[in-house]
């Protein structure tokens, strides 16, 4: 309770700032209270899952036209860790890393930034997106590591890791630019805890595992090998973005360390059956992932005017990759993949906008040793090609003060999602969202394994 | 013969004379230079300067820090956002007529996003619109509105704040009176009371547009579309739009400017306003700022 008399302590002091400080210092940020709500229990959660208070500011100092530093803090704590008492011992016990997880990522943005006509250069703390898809992050938005703490739910720009890098812009002409990134940091993407809200079938899987194994005398002993932060293991990346006509076009590289980290058994001394002493490595291994995007709007008169193509490909080489049985991991090899999208955008009837994607994924090596090729999520066998079907349809009302839009990511055997979100502007400085996420499928499909989680968000924002 | 060359002289007395009345005012308007109505003008002429002005080719460049928009349902209760606008004019280059940027500067929920928006010369063509989403954090092409949406969410539609052409209408000069002045909601004061205006008629080339015509007061000083009157199909009066236009002066030439705007929506008792400083003109922008690069820039 303390700390939410904290954030409403902070509530009102700030209200009374003004957001610009002379000509060169500017800050702005909120203070939201987001509140997660299960539609049906079951054995390990119920109702409440979370009750998250965050606070939010971004800061920027001008130090010159062409200099400027910004500094971006956010922490949150969430409160129902503190509130409920009924959460069973496994959910409990996640509370350290569920309830404040800050580490590093508290961090959202710190960095110096140089700006002239040719040349950008941006040192420190930031992310950077590649890709054009709207939540298909497998293609090529593998700069950032994620946390998946909530899943692929919030908004991306809160979910990318932060890395401390340097990026540079040149443009040798106009409408032509040479990114070059170097990233000396890493930090590794994550996905919830066993038995968190969104933890991963797979995860939850291997932590129910060790727990018969133990009863049966068996050990599990887990190294994780992250890269050393040193220079000579620097991703590097490398963006081409120009246009040919009203055709825009870009061309990416990107080498370094993966930043998922891959399952591996090192050794295993049977006991009994699969029950035994198993020693278990995360690593993290060097990776290529060259592709390309593009996009163009049709903007003259006829059938398409109006009509916004873009798609995208990304080739990746040596992907670490599970083979196996339906829910069981055999092997870890790696193998080539592709994955591309192609989507268009369209205003419809004044004021609805239908956003619509087709996207493949395509593992090189279907089988491995008579294993096939597993899903990272939940190791439900996949097939060579899988196909993602997204629509988003969004449309406003009362002067967008109403913004309503829903998004529906569907693929192959019958497994999606359906996120309902919409936002209300109470005043210029308070929001309210109300949001709803339907996951449906089997129960190993990627959505589908949290077909009994669905959830209903509130949430109230007050910015500054 | 001698018939003949009576033939070709008549020929060539009428093309002149239709070259030399078609070539003053109808030919396109030279970017870069300030034009006003004249007397004796057609509607078409009269409305080809008021788009000239409208979309500021007289200038190189402009920039108006901050744009003030606010929201006023009919209960008082108000919204506001600030926003930031940069122009520069491309006079044709490239088949382009001219380059925007907006970026939102208030409220802080939507503070950062950036529109770049690229005009071509031909009017048949859409715009090239690009977005900085500060929740992705990154830039999205996107499809151009549709002309008849809401700009902003205002009262205003997009084709009235940005996409309306000069080809869109046909054009009836009604007449020339003296304004009888409108009420600036916003602060009160009457405005442009009893000032010489061209009143033109236009009527939309679209069929089932949002309108079926509008009646547009020309300020003969500045060439400014000053007011609007617009009409449903059964010819009811649905909304106004007021656009306060004045010199702005900058020594050695003067432009004119658009310093605020007032829509009323009759139906539902809504309005918009748009108030903005006196732009900054000429004062070299580089065209880099029009690039998706620029757009990366953005930090919130």
């Amino acid at each position: 309770m303390n700390r939410i008399l904290i954030f409403i302590f902070l509530f009102f002091p700030i209200n009374v700032f003004s957001t610009q400080i002379g000509d060169n210092f500017e800050y702005s940020g909120y203070l939201k209270t987001e509140v997660w709500v299960k539609n049906y229990n079951d054995e390990s959660h119920l109702s409440l899952s979370s009750f998250k208070n965050t606070f939010d500011i971004g800061m920027e100092y001008k130090l010159s036209p062409s200099w400027t530093f910004f500094f971006h803090p956010r922490y949150f704590y969430d409160v129902a860790y503190d509130i409920r008492t009924d959460y069973n011992s496994n959910f409990d016990k996640n509370q350290e890393k569920m309830g404040n997880t800050q580490r590093t990522e508290w961090l959202r943005d710190f960095y110096l930034d140089y700006i002239s006509d040719e040349l950008d250069i941006r040192i420190g703390k930031q992310q950077v997106a590649w890709s054009q898809a709207d939540g298909l992050p497998f293609i090529l938005d593998r700069v950032m590591p994620f946390d998946l703490t909530y899943y692929w739910l919030p908004d991306f720009a809160d979910i990318r890791i932060p890395l401390w890098m340097v990026k540079v812009e040149y443009s040798p002409w106009l409408n032509s630019t040479l990114q070059f990134l170097l990233i000396p940091d890493f930090e590794a993407s994550r996905s919830g805890p066993a038995q968190s809200l969104f933890a991963f079938k797979a995860v939850d899987a291997w932590d129910t595992f060790k727990g018969i194994n133990k009863s049966f005398g068996g050990t599990a002993e887990e190294t994780i090998y992250r890269p050393p932060k040193q220079f000579k293991n620097s991703r590097v990346g490398i963006r081409w973005r120009s246009m040919i006509g009203n055709l825009e076009y870009t061309l990416n590289w990107l080498y370094g360390y993966s930043t998922s980290a891959y399952t591996y058994i090192d050794s295993f001394t049977p006991i009994f059956g699969s029950f035994g002493h198993y020693k278990v490595s995360r690593r993290h291994k060097l990776m290529h992932v060259m592709g390309f995007s593009f996009n163009r709007s049709f903007v003259e008169a006829g059938l398409f005017e109006g009509l916004m193509v873009k798609g995208e490909f990304a080739y990746v080489h040596n992907e670490p990759t599970y083979y196996g049985t339906t829910g069981s991991r055999k092997l870890t090899e790696q193998t080539d993949k592709y994955t591309w999208f192609i989507g268009f955008d369209k205003n419809l009837f004044t004021n609805w906008v239908l956003s619509m994607q087709f996207a493949q994924l395509i593992t090189d090596d279907k089988t491995w040793d008579g294993y096939q090729v597993l899903s990272s999520y939940t190791y439900g066998v996949m097939e060579k090609v899988e196909n993602i079907i997204t629509c988003k349809i969004s449309t406003d009302f009362m002067h967008e003060r109403i913004k309503p839009e829903l998004t529906v990511i569907y693929g192959d055997d019958n497994d999606g999602r359906a996120i309902f979100k919409t936002k209300f502007e109470v005043r210029d400085n308070l929001w309210f969202t109300l949001g709803y996420f339907h996951f449906w499928g089997p129960p190993y499909g990627s959505n589908g394994m949290f077909r009994n989680n669905d959830h209903i968000l509130s949430e109230i924002k007050y910015t500054f | 013969m001698k018939g003949g060359g009576a033939v070709m002289r008549r020929l060539f007395l009428f093309l002149g004379i239709l070259f030399f009345t078609s070539s003053v005012f109808a030919q396109e308007l030279e970017y870069n230079k300030v034009y006003t109505p004249k007397e004796g003008m057609s509607a078409e002429d009269i409305m080809r300067i008021k788009y000239h002005n409208k979309y500021s080719l007289y200038a190189k460049d402009y920039q108006q820090t901050p744009i003030e928009v606010l929201y006023v349902d009919p209960s008082g209760f108000t919204r506001k956002r600030l926003a930031k606008r940069l122009r520069i004019i491309k006079a044709g280059q490239e088949g382009i007529s001219y380059k925007d940027l907006v970026v939102v500067t208030y409220p802080t929920e939507v503070k950062g996003l950036a529109i770049l928006t690229w005009t071509y010369l031909d009017p048949e063509k859409d715009q090239e619109v690009w977005l900085w989403l500060p929740s992705l954090k990154k830039v999205r092409k996107i499809s151009a509105s549709e002309d008849d949406d809401a700009f902003m969410g205002a009262d205003f539609t997009v084709e009235e704040v940005s996409t309306r052409r000069l080809e869109d209408e046909t054009y009836r000069l009604v007449g020339e009176k003296d304004f009888e002045g409108y009420k600036f909601e916003h602060t009160g004061q009457l405005k442009f009371k009893g000032i010489p205006c061209f009143v033109i008629e236009c009527t939309p080339l679209k069929p089932h547009w949002y309108y079926s015509k509008r009646i547009v007061w020309i300020d003969k000083d500045t060439g400014g579309n000053i007011f609007e009157e617009y009409y449903d199909k059964k010819g009811r009066l649905f909304k106004t739009l007021f656009r306060e236009w004045v010199w702005t002066d900058l020594g050695d030439r003067k432009y004119q400017s658009q310093i605020s705007l007032e829509c009323k929506d009759l139906r539902t008792g809504h309005r918009s306003v748009i108030l903005m400083r006196k732009p900054i003109y000429d004062q070299g922008l580089s065209e880099y700022e029009f690039t998706v690069k620029a757009l990366m820039r953005s930090r919130w």
